[in-house]
């Protein structure tokens, strides 16, 4: 075992597969490749990685399924990626359990990104959890309610604080509608796609610059929404 | 309408009803034969023979006038009480009477039966022009094949009318009154959809034996006749439309495949010129030319990647594919996201946006609403002049209707345009001078039809703009109030 994190890439593409290969060994991954399904699940079972990145059109089994499969013995990031236009799927395969999505074709320091985000996040379940966000400007005390813009207090009603502290415990990870929706209002409520239009809103009026051009709380088309604070 | 109802006690009832005409008149001259001529008397009595063929028909009319001969012979010429006649202009009062009571009965009879023909011949040409005003202008093979079962169950006065055709298109079987059962007994009357390429199909007619008549048979063919030649009408428009569209599709793909080619192979190309001229080694490791081409080969893929969702979009739009998940999203929040991806490019154009806070949520796809907006800003950024703005506005035009303005100061297109830029590979300019595929309007196009609303394209005094309306209702529910905590914690 080395220190360098140790990612898997599950892709049918030959091209891709080639791609990550030489693009992540050369930014000092470890990496293991699988063209299928079940080869990925075997080898992620034999030599847990520290990131699973999963193509989601697999030529044997779906890619939600690999995520389902995963998810029953273990908490490693899954970094899926899938073509334009597959919200539904992206959003399923997020409900399943992964954490995080790329689209295709995407450059390489969009990966990167995302793979230091998803490395921070396995750090965080393995051991601490930080209950001080700080993003630009902004500092959120989970763990005592405060919120401050600088030097003065934010005021923040119960159901947005519920909210921010969901995104803010989840920085960089992409979170669907529905599991925002289930875990501030409830299950019963997981449908209710405006209660989070319009509370977003409200957010990002007390805490963003620019209310119209959001820098921490960021929109994903389709999917959800991601909170973006310091590295 | 004596003649519509030839049965026999009628007809017996017409001929005693004529001799009781005549045996009236006959008692009446007989109390006045003293104090008037004979050949009055004569002229008198053809009274009852024209009457009487005229209201009970021909046979009545003729038996008149053979009683009229005789009674006349018999109660008014001398002697009286016999058929025997004795003075010789007796005898040609007599035979005058005969020959004139014959030809009078036979004449009105005549006119009376060709009445009653012209009778029929009118209700069968108004039936005949019902059906056909009916008909007229239908282009749905299977409301035609119902107003032809309708019109003749009520001509015919049927039980029951079958109508059957098939083409090579489809099969039509129908039956009226719908409720009823299939008869076990043979259809009265039958009559083939018959066209210049062979019988379409049958028309069967089921109804009360006792009202058949012969011209009924010929009214039922000629009723099959018209079926018949609208119903194939219907079938070469239909047939005609689909080569049409066809034959459109065709255009199109072709359209589609001279436009693609050459939009795609023109981001390869400079692919493919950089990668190699990169990999031979003549470029320096570090120079601005290195990065000249690594900038050219990146935009080229992004290009290369947006026709391609491009083409995707449209392709799912024209197989109906497109269907938008609506749900209640705010606008102002979609068309920030879209000017924060936009604003990544150097900056050569102002961006307005002038979405108020109290516009209520609207009904749309996320995702695709973005790519509307997208678009539309992308086209204006593409044809304003640098250093002028672009103005995004959102109204509430009525309680259902949401209208969307993209302005821009680019300059006019003229009017005859104005329609077709949204139409697929249709553009303005000359295709060389401004990048894109020609499919960025009509995917907006497709997109907001979807939604259920209109776009449009205006010249304004300053510039040009985009208009798109959206209904404020989902399946007839307005926009959700929220509930709003204000207690801060």
């Amino acid at each position: 075992m080395t220190n360098a994190p140790h990612i898997l890439v599950i892709d049918d593409e030959p091209q891709i597969l080639r791609a990550m290969r030489t693009i992540l060994t050369e930014k000092k991954f470890q990496v293991t490749i699988a063209n299928r399904g079940e080869e990925g699940l075997a080898l992620a079972a034999a030599n847990p990685p520290d990131i699973v990145i999963l193509d989601l059109g697999l030529p044997d089994m779906d890619g939600i399924e690999v995520c389902a499969r995963l998810r029953e013995w273990t908490q490693i990031p899954i970094i899926i990626l899938s073509v334009r236009d597959s919200e539904r799927e992206k959003v399923a395969a997020l409900d399943k359990g992964a954490d995080d999505y790329l689209t295709k074709p995407f450059g390489i320091e969009e990966l990167l990104a995302h793979v230091r985000v998803a490395l921070r996040h396995s750090a965080q379940i393995k051991g601490r959890k930080e209950s001080v966000v700080k993003a630009g400007d902004l500092v959120i005390d989970l763990a005592r309610y405060i919120i401050k813009r600088g030097s003065a207090e934010v005021k923040l009603t119960a159901t947005e604080f519920k909210l921010l502290a969901y995104l803010a415990s989840n920085t960089g990870r992409v979170l669907t509608h529905r599991s925002i929706l289930t875990h501030v209002w409830g299950e019963a409520e997981a449908d209710h796609i405006e209660y989070l239009r319009v509370y977003m809103r409200q957010l990002r009026k007390k805490l963003e610059v620019d209310p119209e051009r959001p820098q921490y709380i960021l929109t994903e088309p389709g999917i959800g929404y991601r909170f973006i604070a310091d590295e | 309408m004596i003649t519509r109802f030839p049965n026999s006690s009628r007809f017996f009832l017409n001929y005693l009803l004529g001799l009781l005409t005549f045996s009236v008149s006959t008692g009446i001259l007989y109390l006045l034969r003293d104090i008037l001529d004979t050949p009055l008397i004569a002229l008198l009595f053809l009274l009852p023979v024209g009457l009487n063929t005229a209201f009970w028909g021909l046979g009545p009319g003729i038996l008149t006038a053979l009683s009229a001969f005789l009674g006349f012979n018999y109660f008014f010429i001398q002697p009286y009480y016999t058929f025997t006649v004795h003075q010789t202009s007796d005898v040609v009062v007599l035979i005058v009477f005969f020959v004139v009571a014959i030809v009078i009965s036979q004449l009105v009879g005549r006119a009376k039966a060709g009445l009653a023909v012209a009778t029929a011949r009118e209700r069968e040409a108004t039936k005949l022009y019902e059906l056909t005003t009916a008909l007229a202008g239908l282009q749905d093979d299977q409301s035609i094949a119902h107003i032809v079962a309708e019109q003749t169950l009520q001509t015919f006065q049927a039980e029951r009318v079958e109508l059957t055709a098939r083409s090579t298109l489809k099969n039509i079987s129908l039956s009226l009154p719908e409720a009823t059962a299939a008869s076990a007994r043979k259809p009265e009357l039958a009559a083939a959809l018959q066209t210049v390429r062979g019988a379409l199909g049958e028309i069967r007619v089921w109804r009360n034996q006792s009202l058949n008549q012969p011209a009924d048979d010929r009214l039922l063919h000629t009723f099959a006749s018209q079926g018949a030649m609208a119903l194939e009408r219907a079938w070469l428009t239909q047939t005609e439309t689909r080569a049409k569209v066809l034959e459109e599709s065709d255009r199109l793909k072709s359209a589609l495949l001279s436009s693609v080619s050459h939009e795609l192979r023109s981001p390869l190309a400079t692919i493919k010129a950089s990668i190699t001229s990169l990999r031979s080694g003549d470029v320096q490791w570090k120079s601005s030319a290195r990065e000249d081409l690594l900038a050219a080969v990146d935009d080229e893929t992004d290009h290369l990647n947006r026709l391609v969702g491009n083409l995707l979009d449209m392709s799912r739009i024209e197989s109906g594919a497109l269907k938008p998940q609506r749900q209640w999203n705010l606008i102002g929040e979609i068309v920030g996201g879209v000017i924060a991806r936009i604003r990544r490019a150097p900056e050569q154009h102002k961006l307005e946006v002038d979405v108020p806070e109290d516009l209520p949520l609207v009904p749309v796809d996320y995702v695709q609403m973005e790519q509307v907006f997208e678009n539309l800003i992308s086209n204006s950024l593409k044809y304003a002049p640098p250093n002028t703005t672009i103005h995004v506005s959102a109204r509430k035009l009525n309680e259902t209707t949401l209208m969307v303005k993209v302005n821009n100061q680019g300059p006019p297109v003229p009017q005859e345009h104005l329609d077709r830029i949204f139409d697929k590979f249709y553009r303005v300019t000359n295709a060389d001078r401004v990048t894109g595929t020609g499919l960025g309007l009509s995917i907006c196009k497709g997109i907001i039809s979807a939604h259920g609303g209109n776009i449009w394209a205006e010249n304004l005094p300053d510039g040009f703009a985009f208009n798109f309306t959206l209904p404020l209702t989902l399946d007839g529910t307005p926009p959700p109030r929220l509930p709003v905590d204000s207690e801060t914690i």
